[in-house]
């Protein structure tokens, strides 16, 4: 009767289930595949928006970033997360083709404005380049389309010549798509 | 088929046999209530499910769609079609042969504008009343206010100085004819406000906030003495228009909102959304994610019905042994189980078209299992524990029966139809994924009563538990996704599909025009059918047990108004 039930309260009460936690100096703890804040992996995105695109919040803006890699990411522009938007559906992180967006297990989100929820790809990133080797890249970058500009100027000369000389234009072709 | 045909020659215009499951026909608008009789009288179409509207612009028509199904005769749907011109809708009310049908149709008519001859109670159900005449499901609807004249509010100084905002339409539009005429009808005050008869009567609110369930609704009883002499339900009060949302989502998009009708039920609800989308592409998922599947279908039942029981007890007072906090500690283990498959808690958009969204983790059977172990020996605990406690039995037992005519004829599914004796499950009425392979019974009661309604959903807990064991020690390997096009564009065409959800019967309509949205999503949720079930239920009860009577029913708010 009621004594059996109180029975029940003491036992559980007795047992060492932990119930409450001491948070925030005590988080629970998240299993591997947790849907928190994203991450995003700088040095491989390449800018696609696939993920803005996706997004049924329309969250995700792509804004000018300086870490990334220029090699792969021509424009600079990475994702921006709108978190007074974002739901944590996740399908972002599935949508993205070279799988550099992935969710963390940070979860915490506060600010005094609602601009401070937005976070800018500086916050999510969580693998950027260096200064040092962002100019390394871009001189890359810069010394590739040179060397493509060259290739294209080549090309064009060559199919000039070619169409002179009265050549199958399609040949000149292989020349043009190279270094892409 | 054949019968119907032979019955009444010339009446079906159309009619397409999916599966042995699934019938569509369209039929003569003229003679839709004789073939719902003959069907229902003739071929077991005891229950009737729901019914959509669509609005087909582009051939100037309107169609409505009926589902009618059995209850255990047989498991054929039949989804009858009607067809009636756009500038003057009208179809025969269904209200005479289901009594159900009452607020599908409403619900309908408000939404599209057509009118059902014969319906008791036009009354606008979920739209507030400035938006009722604009019919916001119609396809030329521009939004209210009109965004494309980007009018909002219209502002009064009143000779008190204060300034209200009107959200109407300006008297000079309305005369204009360029805002149509709002139809008459009195409001619900007025309604209920009618049927007072004497001084002794009264009328009790309880809510738009309160304790009988999570969510706000209206219950108004109208009281003689201590016993509800009627009661009147007005919902809409969250009404988030998820369904005309979803027709401007892409396919993959709609999954995040089906989350969002129940949180308690986000699995379920993903899982029937998907499938109407997997059957309109003509795909099956792979073996494996239909066993990744049933697990989370069946965790997510657990950790639904703990939490539903666990909130209603403490509504019934019982304090003292705070059942309510156990419930919560146990589930706390289920939805970390969950958690750890799907990384989130409550809305998981889980499941994809032809398959999951990822793998289990490593060591998932190992982890489970000992909770499973422990859940089943508390669930015991608990079964026992209210047994014997002689206040909650008192305020339980023989409290608002049902008996299984009347669960029937008012349209309940689920844990409230199985108390009443009724073995009505989808998992075993229109088996999908992997449910027919596994072995488990369908849990009832023959009392009614809402003691035993919170009991069938303790058992469907050890139930479930022996689903998931055997699931997970049958579940292959392999892949987890079915192969998709790149883009999910359906071919035209219209699916329905159904799963039993924690509370009952939940259905997805999807039509598909083509395009990469869908055309027309309709949900037909087993809340709207308790919600529905609730003022008869209540007449002549004491109003002490309103709330056991209403909170037995384990009812969420936000899945009725979407
Ligand atoms: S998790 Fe969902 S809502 Fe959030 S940014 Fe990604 S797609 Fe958008
Ligand atoms: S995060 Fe992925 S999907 Fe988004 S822009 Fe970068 S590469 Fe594209």
């Amino acid at each position: 009767m009621v004594l059996k039930s109180l029975k029940y309260t003491l036992k559980t009460a007795l047992t060492t289930t932990e119930v409450t936690r001491l948070y925030p100096e005590v988080m629970m703890e998240l299993p591997a595949n947790e849907r928190g804040i994203h991450e995003l992996d700088a040095t491989t995105c390449i800018g696609c928006g696939s993920c803005a695109r996706v997004c049924p919040n329309s969250c995700i803006e792509l804004v000018p970033y300086r870490y990334g890699n220029p090699l792969k990411n021509r424009k600079m522009q990475f994702p921006q997360i709108d978190y007074g938007r974002c739901t944590f559906c996740g399908l972002c992180v599935d949508e993205c083709p070279v799988s550099c967006l992935k969710m963390g297990k940070r979860t915490e989100i506060a600010g005094w404005d609602r601009k401070d929820i937005v976070y800018g790809p500086d916050r999510i990133a969580v693998k950027k380049f260096s200064d040092r080797e962002v100019a390394e890249l871009e001189a890359e970058a810069k010394r590739q389309a040179e060397e493509k500009k060259k290739a294209a100027a080549a090309a064009a000369k060559e199919k000039a010549a070619k169409a002179k000389g009265k050549e199958n234009k399609a040949k000149a072709k292989p020349g043009e798509g190279g270094e892409a | 088929m054949s019968a119907i045909q032979s019955a009444f020659p010339g009446a079906v215009l159309e009619s397409r046999v999916e599966s042995d499951r699934r019938l569509w026909i369209t039929v003569d608008p003229k003679r839709l209530v004789e073939i719902t009789q003959f069907l229902r009288d003739k071929k077991d179409f005891d229950h009737y499910s729901g019914a959509a509207g669509i609005d087909r612009i582009n051939e100037n028509l309107f169609e409505v769609v009926e589902i009618l199904t059995s209850h255990g005769a047989h498991q054929v749907v039949v989804l009858m079609k009607v067809k009636v011109p756009r500038d003057k809708p009208s179809v025969r009310s269904l209200t005479g042969l289901y009594w159900n049908a009452n607020w599908y149709e409403r619900e309908i008519w408000e939404m599209f504008g057509i009118n059902f001859e014969g319906h008791p109670e036009l009354y606008p159900l979920l739209l507030p009343d400035e938006l009722v005449g604009y019919w916001p499901w119609r396809k030329d609807f521009k939004g209210y206010p009109d965004t494309t004249t980007g009018e909002r509010a219209i502002e009064q100084v009143g000779p008190d100085g204060y300034t209200e905002f009107k959200i109407m339409p300006h008297p000079e539009l309305i005369k204009a004819g360029v805002v149509p005429e709002r139809p008459k009808y009195p409001t619900f005050r007025e309604r209920e406000e009618a049927e007072i008869k004497s001084d002794s009567e009264m009328i009790m609110h309880m809510g738009p906030q309160h304790a009988i369930v999570p969510g706000p609704f209206l219950l108004d009883l109208l009281i003689e003495g201590e016993r509800v002499k009627k009661a009147f339900l007005d919902v809409g009060y969250i009404h988030k228009g998820i369904e005309k949302i979803m027709e401007n989502r892409t396919y993959l998009q709609g999954i995040v909102y089906t989350d969002r009708m129940c949180y308690l039920a986000s699995i379920t609800n993903n899982e029937a959304y998907c499938g109407a989308v997997e059957r309109l592409l003509g795909i099956t998922p792979p073996e494996r994610a239909q066993y990744i599947r049933v697990i989370l279908a069946e965790l997510s039942r657990i950790q639904s019905h703990l939490l539903g029981t666990g909130e209603f007890l403490t509504l019934l007072g019982a304090a003292t042994y705070s059942p309510f906090q156990y419930m919560i500690i146990d589930r706390e283990d289920i939805v970390y189980l969950m958690e750890s498959i799907t990384g989130a808690r409550i809305t998981h958009t889980f499941v994809r078209f032809g398959g999951v969204r990822n793998d289990l983790p490593d060591g998932f059977a190992d982890k489970a299992r000992p909770i499973l172990k422990r859940m089943r020996e508390r669930t015991e605990e608990y079964m026992d524990l209210l047994h014997s406690d002689p206040i909650y039995t008192r305020r339980m037992r023989g409290i608002g029966v049902l008996s299984p005519g009347d669960a029937r004829r008012l349209g309940v599914s689920g844990p409230p139809l199985r108390a009443s004796d009724t073995p009505y499950d989808m998992r075993r009425e229109d088996p999908i994924l992997v449910y027919p392979d596994l072995d488990f019974k369908v849990v009832t009661r023959k009392a009614g009563d809402a003691e035993a309604r919170v009991e069938v959903r303790l058992e469907e807990i050890l139930e479930s538990i022996h689903i998931i064991e055997q699931c997970l020690d049958r579940i292959p390997d392999g892949p987890i996704q079915e192969k998709l096009p790149k883009k999910i564009k359906p071919e035209p065409g219209e699916a329905y599909y159904r799963v039993e959800d924690p509370r009952g019967e939940m259905g997805f309509y999807v039509v598909s025009d083509g395009s990469e949205k869908p055309y027309r999503v309709k949900v037909r949720g087993p809340v709207y059918a308790y919600m529905q079930a609730l003022p008869p239920l209540l007449e002549g009860a004491y109003v002490a047990d309103v709330v056991a009577i209403a909170g037995s029913m384990d009812a969420c708010t936000s899945e009725v108004d979407r």
